[in-house]
C-alpha cells in the first residue's frame, strides 16, 4: 500500500505541475492577474508532494520492501542504513525521482523569492518551470517509476547497491551535481520568460544572475567531488576519463561559466543581450542532452546505466520540444534586440567576450568528441573512437590563451583603456612567472617537458596577475583596511575563483607530468622503492564488513628510514553480488599523494600491489573547491542579491 | 549577415543534431560494423592459454555451435559477466575464451610472463566462475584483429560450419542473451 501512496503523490504533483504550466502562462498572455497569482502556491504544492513521494521511497528502502522492483534491484537488507538512503538515487528510477525533488525545490524557491518581480515575468518563469516539471514527471510516472511492484513473485533479498556506489563521495556527488544541473533550468526559465515578454533588458540579467550563480556553484562542487570520488574509489589513480557521462556534466558547466560572465556584462553594460539569452538556453539544453546521452545508451560509456531506447526516445522528444521550441522563440525575437553600450577593443567587454568564445569552443570540443563517433558511424564512415589524447591536446591548446586572458581581463575597465599603464605590469608578471616556474620545476625535477613548463607558468601567471590586481585595488584607497573593506564579496569571489582555476591548472599539469606508478609482487617483509619512499609490505589481514569480506594489505611507508604512514589497502568481495572492489589506501598531502591498491594473491604467498606517487594531485580538487566556494560567496553578497530586489513594481500587462 | 538569419543558426544546428541523435537511438552503437558477420571464422593456429604445447586451429572448432568470448583479467566488465556466462555454460552452452592481453605490447619490447598470467586467470576464474571450455591465447592479437575486435568483452556466436552469426560488443547479460543470441540459436535448432 505504501509504495502506491508514493506513486499517487507523484500523480498529484504532476497534476499540480500541469496547472502550474497552464494557469500562469495563460494568465500572463491574457492579462489575468488571478491566474498568475495561483503560480506560487501551485509551485509549493507540487514541491511538497514530490518530497513526500521521495520520503516514501526512502522509507520503503529502509524497511527492505523487496516487493518493490527498484528496492530489490538497488538495496539489500545487509546494506548499512546510510547506503540504503544512498541507494534511493543509486539506480535510474530513483535518480530521476531525485531530479524531480531538485526541480520542484528550485521551482518552489523561485516562487518564494521572486516577490519583487513584475507578475507577468514571475508568472512566465514559473510557468516554464511548471512545463519542465510536467515533462519529467510524466517520464517518471510513465516509464521510470521507482514504485513498481514485483508481485506476486518477489525476492526475499535485494541485489544490493552497486559496491562502486558504496562510498561517502557517492552520497553527496549526485545530489550536488543534480542541484547544479537542474538549477540551470531556472536560468533557462528566466531566459524564456524574457523572450516571451520581449523585454531583454538588463533587469532580466539582474534577476537571473543569483540563480545561475547558485546552480553553477553546485555544479562545480558536484564535478569536483565526482572527480575525487573516481580517484579514491576506482583504484586506478585517475581523476578524469573524458567518458561521455563525465562530459555530460562538463559541457553545461563550461557554458554556465560563460553565462555567468556574460550575464555580468549584460547587467552592467547592456550589451551581449541576445548572446546571453542563447547561452542560458544552451546551458540547460546541454543538461537535457547529457541526460539523453546517459540514459539512452546511444553512446557506449564505462558507466553502466540502465539504458532503454524507449526512454531515450521520450527524452529525445522532450529535448526536441524544449530546445527546438526555445530556439524557435529565440529566432523570432532576437532581431528585435538592440545593444545599448559602446566599447572599444581594449575593454573589459571585449576580454569577457573572448572569455565566452574560449569557453564555448571548449564546450564544442567536448561535444564534438562525445558525439563524433556516433555521427561518423551514422554517416556510414565506419567506427572511430575519439579518446583521451584528443581532449587533452585540444584543452592544452585552448587553455593557453584562456589563462593569459584571465590574468589580463580583471585589470581592464569597462568601455576603454589606455593600455600603456598596464603593459609594464603584465610584462613584469610574465617575467616573474617564468622565473618562479623555472626555480620551482628545475629545482625539483630532473626532467621538465615544455608543456609542463608552460602549464605551470600559466598557473603562476594567474596567481601573480590576481595578486597584482588585488594589491592595486587595495592600495588605491587611503588605508589598507579601508581598501579591503571597499572590495565587495563579489570581488573576493572572483579572486578566489581565478586562483582556484590556477590551482586546477597547476594540479593537472604537475600530476600528469610527474605521477609515477609501479606494479610489484611482494612477500611480507619485502620492500619496494618508488621515488624517495620505501614501501614495506607487512602482510595481509582478513577483513569482514557488514555486507562484504576480503583482505587488507598493510604497507608501511618509510622515508629516509623513518616511518611516514601505515597504508591499509582493501580488496573487498561484496556478498550479494559477488563483486570485487578495490579500496585504495591513500596518504594525502598538499604536495603529494601516496596511493596504494591491493591486487590479487599470487601462489607463492606474494601479493600483487600497485603503488602510485602522485604529486600535487590534491591541487585540482582544492582548485575545484575554491571555484565552487567563490560561487557560494557571491550568493552571500547582499549587494548582489539586493540588485535583484530593487525593482519591486507590481506592473501588470 | 542579417540578424534574422543569424538568429536561425542555433535552431538549424540543433535540428541537424537531433536527426543524428534520432538515428543513433535506433542504430545500435554497440553493433560495430564487422566485416566478419555472416562470414567464416578466420583461419588461425594459436596456443592454449594454460598449456602452450596444445595448439588450437579453426578447423578443430568446427562441428559444434559455440560462443567465442573475448576477455582479459584487466577488464572489469569481463569480470562482471563471468557469472552470467557460467550460468550459460551450466545450461549447456559451449563457451571458448579468447584471451586478449591488453598490457602486453611486443612493439615496445614488453616482457610477457605466462606463468603469472595463468595464476591471475586461475584466481579470477576460481572466484568468479569459470565458463570456459578452454582459452585461446591470442598474444599478438592476430585473431582478434581479423575478427574486428575493438576491446573486451566481445562475444561471437559461431555455428557448426564455423560461420559467425552474432557479434556483440559489451557485457553479456540476460537481456542481451534473449535479444540477440537466443533467437539466432533457435534458428539453428529446427
Amino acid at each position: 500500500m505504501i509504495p502506491e501512496i508514493g506513486y499517487f503523490a507523484l500523480v498529484l504533483a504532476m497534476a499540480l505541475s500541469l496547472l502550474l504550466c497552464i494557469f500562469p502562462l495563460w494568465g500572463a498572455y491574457s492579462g489575468n492577474l488571478r491566474l498568475m497569482r495561483a503560480a506560487p502556491s501551485l509551485a509549493l504544492g507540487q514541491c511538497l508532494f514530490v518530497i513526500f513521494s521521495f520520503c516514501i521511497l526512502i522509507y520503503i528502502t529502509l524497511t527492505d520492501d523487496f516487493t518493490v522492483s527498484y528496492v530489490a534491484q538497488n538495496s539489500s537488507s545487509t546494506l548499512p542504513w546510510y547506503y540504503k538512503v544512498t541507494s534511493t538515487w543509486g539506480g535510474h528510477e530513483g535518480a530521476i525521482l531525485l531530479w524531480l525533488v531538485m526541480q520542484s525545490t528550485w521551482t518552489a524557491l523561485v516562487a518564494m523569492m521572486s516577490k519583487s518581480l513584475p507578475w507577468v515575468l514571475r508568472a512566465r518563469v514559473l510557468g516554464v518551470l511548471g512545463f519542465l516539471g510536467v515533462g519529467f514527471m510524466l517520464y517518471t510516472l510513465w516509464m521510470s517509476s521507482p514504485f513498481e511492484r514485483l508481485l506476486p513473485y518477489y525476492p526475499v533479498e535485494g541485489r544490493d547497491l552497486n559496491p562502486l556506489l558504496q562510498d561517502p563521495g557517492m552520497i553527496i556527488h549526485p545530489p550536488l551535481l543534480y542541484m547544479g544541473y537542474v538549477g540551470l533550468s531556472v536560468s533557462f526559465a528566466f531566459a524564456i520568460a524574457a523572450l516571451m515578454t520581449g523585454k531583454l533588458d538588463n533587469t532580466w540579467a539582474k534577476w537571473s544572475r543569483p540563480w545561475t550563480m547558485a546552480a553553477w556553484a553546485f555544479l562545480s562542487l558536484g564535478i569536483t567531488i565526482g572527480s575525487w570520488w573516481a580517484y579514491s574509489e576506482l583504484g586506478w589513480g585517475g581523476w578524469w576519463f573524458w567518458d561521455p557521462v563525465e562530459n555530460a556534466s562538463l559541457m553545461p558547466w563550461l557554458v554556465a561559466t560563460a553565462l555567468l560572465h556574460s550575464l555580468s556584462v549584460t547587467e552592467k553594460r547592456g550589451v551581449f543581450k541576445s548572446w546571453t539569452v542563447l547561452l542560458a538556453i544552451t546551458a540547460f539544453s546541454l543538461c537535457l542532452l547529457g541526460t539523453f546521452i546517459v540514459r539512452s545508451g546511444i553512446i557506449v560509456s564505462v558507466h553502466a546505466f540502465a539504458t532503454d531506447p524507449d526512454r531515450g526516445l521520450y527524452i529525445l522528444a522532450f529535448l526536441a520540444l524544449v530546445v527546438g521550441g526555445s530556439l524557435t522563440l529565440y529566432a523570432l525575437r532576437v532581431s528585435e534586440v538592440k545593444s545599448e553600450g559602446r566599447y572599444q577593443f581594449a575593454s573589459r567587454e571585449v576580454s569577457l567576450w573572448l572569455n565566452n568564445i574560449f569557453l564555448v569552443v571548449a564546450m564544442l570540443i567536448v561535444l564534438l568528441g562525445t558525439l563524433l563517433p556516433m555521427i561518423h558511424k551514422e554517416l556510414g564512415l565506419g567506427a572511430i573512437s575519439i579518446g583521451v589524447p584528443f581532449f587533452n591536446k585540444m584543452f592544452s591548446i585552448l587553455i593557453v590563451p584562456f589563462a593569459l586572458l584571465l590574468g589580463i581581463g580583471p585589470m581592464l575597465r569597462w568601455k576603454q583603456n589606455k593600455l600603456n599603464t598596464l603593459f609594464p605590469k603584465w610584462t613584469i608578471n610574465v617575467v616573474l612567472a617564468i622565473i618562479i616556474t623555472a626555480a620551482w620545476l628545475f629545482g625539483g625535477y630532473d626532467h621538465v617537458a615544455p608543456l609542463t613548463f608552460m602549464g605551470t607558468a600559466l598557473a603562476v601567471w594567474i596567481f601573480l596577475a590576481t595578486a597584482t590586481d588585488l594589491l592595486q585595488k587595495v592600495a588605491s584607497q587611503a588605508t589598507i583596511p579601508e581598501g579591503i573593506k571597499r572590495l565587495g564579496l563579489s570581488y573576493w569571489a572572483m579572486v578566489l575563483g581565478h586562483i582556484g582555476l590556477g590551482f586546477v591548472i597547476a594540479g593537472v599539469t604537475l600530476t600528469s607530468a610527474y605521477s609515477v606508478e609501479r606494479s610489484v609482487s611482494m612477500k611480507p617483509g619485502e620492500i619496494a622503492t618508488l621515488n624517495e619512499y620505501e614501501y614495506r609490505f607487512e602482510g595481509v589481514n582478513v577483513i569482514s564488513g557488514p555486507n562484504y569480506s576480503g583482505h587488507a594489505g598493510e604497507v608501511t611507508v618509510l622515508k629516509e628510514g623513518k616511518k611516514v604512514v601505515l597504508l591499509h589497502a582493501e580488496k573487498r568481495r561484496y556478498n550479494v553480488g559477488m563483486q570485487f572492489m578495490t579500496e585504495a589506501a591513500i596518504d594525502d598531502g598538499f604536495f603529494r599523494d601516496l596511493y596504494l591498491a591491493l591486487g590479487e594473491e599470487l601462489n607463492n604467498g606474494a601479493w600483487a600491489l600497485r603503488i602510485y606517487h602522485k604529486p600535487y594531485v590534491r591541487w585540482m580538487w582544492l582548485g575545484g573547491l575554491l571555484i565552487s566556494f567563490a560561487g557560494f560567496i557571491v550568493l552571500a553578497d547582499k549587494r548582489y542579491r539586493r540588485s535583484s530586489r530593487t525593482r519591486s513594481s507590481e506592473a501588470v500587462a | 549577415m542579417n540578424k534574422k538569419v543569424l538568429g536561425l543558426v542555433p535552431l538549424a544546428i540543433f535540428i541537424l543534431l537531433s536527426v543524428f541523435l534520432y538515428q543513433g537511438l535506433f542504430g545500435n552503437p554497440r553493433e560495430i560494423q564487422t566485416g566478419r558477420l555472416g562470414h567464416n571464422m578466420p583461419a588461425f593456429s594459436l596456443p592454449d592459454l594454460m598449456d602452450e604445447k596444445k595448439t588450437w586451429t579453426d578447423k578443430e572448432l568446427q562441428g559444434e555451435v559455440y560462443l567465442l568470448n573475448v576477455w582479459g583479467t584487466w577488464c572489469p566488465t569481463c569480470l562482471a559477466e563471468l557469472g552470467y556466462l557460467t550460468e550459460l555454460k551450466e545450461k549447456g552452452v559451449k563457451i571458448v575464451g579468447l584471451y586478449y592481453d591488453q598490457a602486453y605490447d611486443p612493439d615496445f619490447g614488453d616482457k610477457f610472463d605466462v606463468v603469472a598470467l595463468r595464476e591471475e586467470v586461475n584466481n579470477m576464474l576460481s572466484r568468479a566462475g569459470n565458463p570456459y571450455a578452454f582459452n585461446i591465447l591470442d598474444l599478438n592479437r592476430s585473431l582478434a584483429l581479423d575478427l574486428g575486435v575493438s576491446g573486451a568483452p566481445e562475444t561471437f556466436l559461431v555455428n557448426k560450419e564455423g560461420k559467425i552469426l552474432v557479434h556483440h560488443t559489451g557485457d553479456m547479460n540476460t537481456r542481451v542473451w534473449r535479444a540477440k543470441f537466443a533467437p539466432a540459436i533457435q534458428e539453428l535448432t529446427p
